[in-house]
């Protein structure tokens, strides 16, 4: 236990004083606790405790794709591919299940299935990244259009319809309170938090953010490690692409609309740089809760739910642009 | 009096180094030749295809593309990305169709000043905040999905009278689409005014080396606030041309264009690292995406392949193009 202890303290120590750092660290929780507070205060129906328990049931999906994003982003890549890989494993889950379409009852298999169908498109997209030499968020967009397109190819123009009573159950039951999806994110978040702090791959993930150059230099194959985040990153959207199927009772093709640019939002409020080798997990989660909390509040309050995803695009904006202002004089040129 | 002898033999390496090599000849014709080979496939594959009349229908669903792919390749050309250019062309389908009936003929103009001024605001927001482009204009994305849902209710607004929007229906001689000459005009303006004005070295010297832009006294700034400025235009007039297709507009009508319209930049052989590549590239591009895309059912092949070939096909036409001297580190 005090080895890691130590790193991060020489880790915290290291690029500004310790105050800063803190700071830094400290205030998305601050923030969640305010704009939790204030809409608490706003609203009579935010502060129930069935409203709290949607928050977190909402949080569910986000939370594990954010968990998956996370990763890429502490490499200082990015990943677009979120709607694809999520609609390629829903509709890949719904018809591995007990469903309308087919004969087909694998159960947990057929979960197994569609979650490594979306490592497999996430390694697709990080060998693109390594071997071709194209910028992350080309080969992840172009990922994307490929899931969509297999999702579409599966979808055939018949929807599959879910029977299969086990993945039914994970929106519908509820254990302590929370949706069994909920405690699968907080699960997922657990493990996320361990590869981060106690594996190589999470370690290197933040190394190759913080300075690819000197760990190259150092002998380390950079190369295998970024294609593997690409694929853990690509099994926790195919797991989100599951729980939305599980979610709707259906495969769609657009069962990860929109969560590319959540979880992005996620991340980035939660502390993340999109310059890489900063956050982590932990702070993605707060990131997603501060989301989550904020969208379901404004609805409570009565603003139209449409603005969603406007009110997102401010906060990623406010977000990167609030963490670059530091080091605006530092890096001049920005693409 | 010792600088410029110092210069000199700096300069030379790189004159000897800039002959194209083969695979550079290949990859600057290569929209060219993609768009010959689709042509004769198409044409053998169904010989009613290479007739006037379907030629005159597939370059008309190509001009809206056409015109944003263009204004979305200054920015591109400077080394940014705009992802946000097919919400901001939904959005103007939606303004459009609520303003017609008020302003009439002047509502085309008001919804092309709009989408500039949207860009704009994206280009200060890159060039003050100091933010990606690419995430500026993802922000720029969901901001204007929103509003063009909270301002159409999420729904489609009809267009009931479509008479000062009719002119982009006609065609000229009988032939060429009314909106294919537009946006040749765009094009061939938008040319004009970058190669005979400093604008055409501005941009190029941004894209190929900000710093060096910038210490050579280019206006930088103002350059890439220009070029998110002209992208968001050519958004609003793509957008004229859809509503005047279709006779409504709606919060996602052009969704769909934003990978048809990268892959048909990034196709047309500009470098997404900037610096290198051109409007007419991208024209050339445009033609060759609405080939595949009109000619993916003539062949028999499903549309879903479509988007597997749009992915595929950016990756790879990205991966031939790529400046690899200038990133190092591949992010």
């Amino acid at each position: 236990m005090t080895s890691p202890a130590e790193d991060v303290d020489v880790a915290a120590a290291r690029p500004q004083p310790r105050r800063g750092v803190s700071l830094r660290d400290a205030g998305p929780p601050i923030a969640l606790v305010v704009v939790f507070l204030v809409f608490a205060a706003l609203s009579s129906q935010f502060r129930s405790i069935e409203n709290i328990q949607n928050i977190l049931d909402a949080a569910a999906v986000l939370g594990v794709v954010t968990c998956g994003i996370t990763f890429v982003l502490m490499m200082g890549s990015i990943d677009l591919s979120s709607p694809g890989v999520m609609g390629a494993s829903a509709l890949a889950v719904a018809l591995l299940v007990q469903n309308n379409r087919n004969d087909n009852d694998f159960g947990l298999l057929g979960v197994a299935l569609a979650v490594a169908l979306g490592a497999a498109l996430g390694a697709l997209s990080g060998s693109a990244l390594v071997l071709l030499k194209v910028p992350s968020f080309m080969t992840t967009l172009g990922v994307s259009a490929i899931g969509l397109g297999i999702a579409t190819l599966m979808f055939s123009g018949v929807q599959p319809n879910i029977s299969d009573e086990m993945l039914g159950s994970w929106a519908t039951e509820r254990l302590i309170g929370l949706s069994y999806l909920t405690w699968i994110a907080i699960g997922c978040i657990l493990l996320g938090w361990l590869i981060q702090r106690y594996t190589r791959l999470g370690r290197y993930a933040f190394a190759i953010g913080g300075a690819e150059e000197v760990l190259s230099l150092s002998g380390v194959k950079v190369a295998p490690y970024k294609v593997a985040v690409f694929t853990l990153a690509g099994a926790f959207y195919g797991l989100g692409g599951v729980m939305v199927t599980s979610q709707l009772g259906a495969g769609l093709v657009q069962a990860g609309d929109g969560y590319d640019f959540s979880a992005i939002t996620a991340a980035v409020v939660g502390g993340t740089l999109l310059i890489g080798g900063r956050g982590g997990v932990l702070h993605s989660a707060v990131g997603v809760l501060l989301i989550v909390v904020l969208t379901n509040g404004l609805v409570q309050i009565g603003v139209s739910p449409y603005w969603q995803g406007g009110v997102q695009g401010f906060i990623v904006v406010a977000a990167v642009a609030a963490a670059v202002i530091p080091q605006r004089r530092r890096n001049q040129v920005v693409k | 009096m010792t600088s410029p002898v110092v210069a000199r033999p700096a300069a030379e390496p790189t004159v000897v180094k800039g002959g194209p090599s083969l695979s550079a000849r290949v990859t600057s014709f290569m929209p060219v030749i993609a768009l010959v080979v689709l042509l004769a496939a198409l044409t053998i594959a169904d010989p009613g295809f290479f007739t006037q009349r379907s030629l005159t229908a597939a370059s008309m669903t190509a001009a809206p593309l056409i015109v944003m792919a263009v204004g979305a390749t200054l920015v591109v050309l400077c080394g940014g990305i705009d992802l946000s250019i097919a919400a901001m062309a939904s959005l103007s389908t939606v303004f459009l169709a609520l303003w017609l009936p008020s302003l009439g003929a002047l509502s085309t103009p008001a919804v092309i000043a709009a989408a500039a001024a949207f860009g704009a605001v994206q280009g200060v927001l890159h060039v003050v905040l100091r933010i990606p482009s690419f995430i500026v204009t993802l922000g720029g994305m969901s901001v204007f999905s929103a509003i063009a849902l909270v301002v159409s209710d999420a729904g489609t607004v009809p267009v009931t009278d479509n008479s000062t929007l009719n002119w982009l229906t006609l065609y000229l001689g009988g032939i060429v689409p009314m909106s294919v000459v537009v946006a040749l005009l765009v094009v061939t303006g938008i040319w004009v005014i970058m190669r005979f004005t400093p604008i055409q070295s501005w941009i190029t010297a941004t894209g190929y080396s900000e710093s060096a832009a910038r210490l050579a006294g280019s206006p930088v700034d103002y350059v890439k606030i220009g070029a998110f400025c002209v992208s968001g235009a050519c958004a609003g007039l793509a957008a004229v041309m859809l509503v005047s297709r279709n006779f409504s507009g709606n919060p996602s009508m052009a969704d769909n264009l934003l990978l048809p319209a990268v892959a048909a930049i990034v196709v047309g052989g500009t470098a997404i690292t900037g610096g290198h590549g051109s409007v007419w590239r991208s024209v050339a591009g445009a033609l060759v995406v609405t080939l595949l895309r009109v000619g993916l059912p003539i062949v028999g092949v499903p549309s879903a392949w479509e988007q597997i070939l749009y992915g595929a096909i950016i990756v790879a036409a990205v991966a031939l193009t790529l400046d690899r001297s200038k990133v190092l580190i591949i992010k």
